[in-house]
């Protein structure tokens, strides 16, 4: 009898300790595609100087569009919270999208080595944050599904785990835009 | 979550299916190291058995963890540069995003049919090797595709049973053949028991003949279904199943006459690759892979 009630107490500590790593895990899951958003944006950002500089010797007087993208540039930079940065970098984004759009229109740019190079970065990026934003989306589901489920809501209660709050991430489209003229 | 329960399943499985391989194998040498100490001389049985745990040890812990350096070797692929291979570049990373998993490392090997295979012991050390041709034939989405394939093989621990699979039983069946041809060198001359070295020597040859049925029977339990898993789990990395449905229309439609082919690759290694690289006009109980129309039609269904 008493080996039964051992057994069981054994068993029920292990339940609590598997429920207790999952909501780590996946808690790190989010975690950690936060980041690679993070990350990817801070690349994009980085890209930006080289870009206008290879952009500034063929496009002089399209003065307003890279005046746009360094000041969205300068904003994702200043930007403190990740909420913050999110949205500068969708600005950024935009702004860089019209700057290949007006390329379109310069031959010799277009030709540049270093410029289609930098565009072929670009659009990588943008597949990448893409697809962080997807796993970031299905990180959130998955622990926001383990809180609000039966048996694991009552786990989430016990450890005070909450539901994460799932804030949307501009989506970003996979390949760089086409301009037709 | 019924989902994400049978990729665990399929995990748990893959690992099982490793360790019964390896004990298998061990168990193979133990049996061959008997085998040999009765044809030369059973007084020395003990140094025998000895020596062939000892090999066997080596051996499997060798192939374990080299498995995907000698899989490479055994295509001579080389790693990718990140200048020149850029777009497999990208294509991995986005993928490794997208699935969570670890980078892999890159390789290319020479070869103009579009192919691709990965390999390694777990996600930690896993290897994706594409072929030129895949390289160059391939647009961005098709290439994604393939690649969220392979990283499938990767997350669920497909690589590890299988390139355990293709090095371990691989060699196996090579050096059951060097055992049969020493046994026909040992037995000239030596005067003993007629009825023991007939029983000995019929013994032998089963081993060798069992080695590469072991060998194609293995590398049948291994692909057919993993395939078209891998290509599900894919999609879902992707979310883009066309991507990988027209690369293996292209797979499909390509021909390259067989005086080009270059076939560097060794027949144990063909169920790593996506597709089989020794194409067969008719499908049959021996294919290592599943209809390429059938898997189309299930990604175009999605």
């Amino acid at each position: 009898m008493i080996w039964w009630i051992i057994g069981l107490a054994i068993f029920i500590a292990l339940i609590f300790v598997v429920y207790y790593n999952r909501f780590i895990i996946l808690g790190n899951r989010i975690d950690n595609s936060l980041s690679q958003i993070d990350v990817q944006l801070k690349k994009r950002a980085d890209l930006v100087p080289n870009l206008i500089s290879s952009v500034k010797g063929y496009a002089k007087h399209e003065k307003g569009i890279m005046k746009d993208v360094t000041d969205a540039r300068k904003a994702f930079m200043s930007a403190k919270t990740f909420e913050g940065k999110v949205k500068a970098g969708a600005e950024l984004q935009n702004a860089l999208r019209s700057i290949l759009a007006i390329a379109e229109n310069y031959p010799q740019l277009r030709a540049n080595e270093n410029f289609l190079q930098l565009q072929q970065e670009l659009a990588a990026i943008e597949d990448k944050v893409a697809y962080s934003r997807q796993y970031y989306n299905d990180s959130i589901l998955g622990y926001n599904n383990l809180t609000k489920k039966f048996p694991g809501m009552l786990f989430a209660s016990i450890y005070g785990k909450k539901a994460k709050k799932y804030f949307e991430i501009p989506a970003e489209e996979r390949s760089v835009p086409k301009v037709n003229f | 979550m019924v989902e994400r329960i049978s990729f665990h399943d399929q995990i748990q499985m893959n690992k099982i299916k490793s360790f019964v391989l390896i004990v298998v194998i061990f168990i193979f040498f133990i049996i061959l190291g008997y085998i040999i100490s009765m044809i030369l001389d059973p007084s020395y049985f003990f140094i025998i058995m000895i020596f062939s745990v000892i090999f066997s040890l080596i051996y499997i812990l060798a192939g374990y963890y080299n498995s995907d350096k000698i899989s490479l070797a055994s295509v001579r692929a080389k790693p990718a540069s990140q200048t020149e291979h850029r777009m497999f570049y990208h294509a991995v990373e986005s993928m490794s995003i997208a699935s969570g998993l670890p980078m892999p490392r890159l390789y290319v090997m020479e070869s103009e049919e579009i192919n691709a295979f990965a390999s390694g012991r777990n996600p930690q050390n896993a290897v994706i090797c594409f072929t030129t041709g895949a390289l160059k034939k391939l647009n961005k989405q098709e290439l994604e595709g393939v690649v969220a394939h392979e990283m499938s093989h990767v997350a669920n621990y497909d690589i590890r049973f299988m390139t355990l699979t293709a090095v371990l039983i691989g060699m196996v069946s090579i050096i059951a053949q060097m055992f049969l041809r020493n046994l026909w060198f040992a037995n000239v001359g030596k005067d003993r028991d007629g009825r023991v070295q007939i029983f000995l020597i019929l013994l032998g040859i089963i081993f060798a003949i069992l080695a590469p049925i072991a060998a194609q029977l293995v590398s049948l339990s291994i692909s057919r279904k993993r395939e078209y898993m891998a290509d599900a789990t894919g999609v879902k990395f992707t979310r883009y199943p066309l991507g990988l449905a027209n690369a293996l229309k292209k797979i499909k439609n390509e021909h390259i006459p067989e005086r080009e082919r270059k076939h560097l690759v060794a027949k144990a290694m063909a169920p790593l690759f996506i597709s089989d690289p020794f194409k067969r006009k008719v499908q049959n109980l021996f294919s290592t892979h599943p209809d390429l129309d059938d898997r189309i039609k299930r990604l175009e269904k999605m």
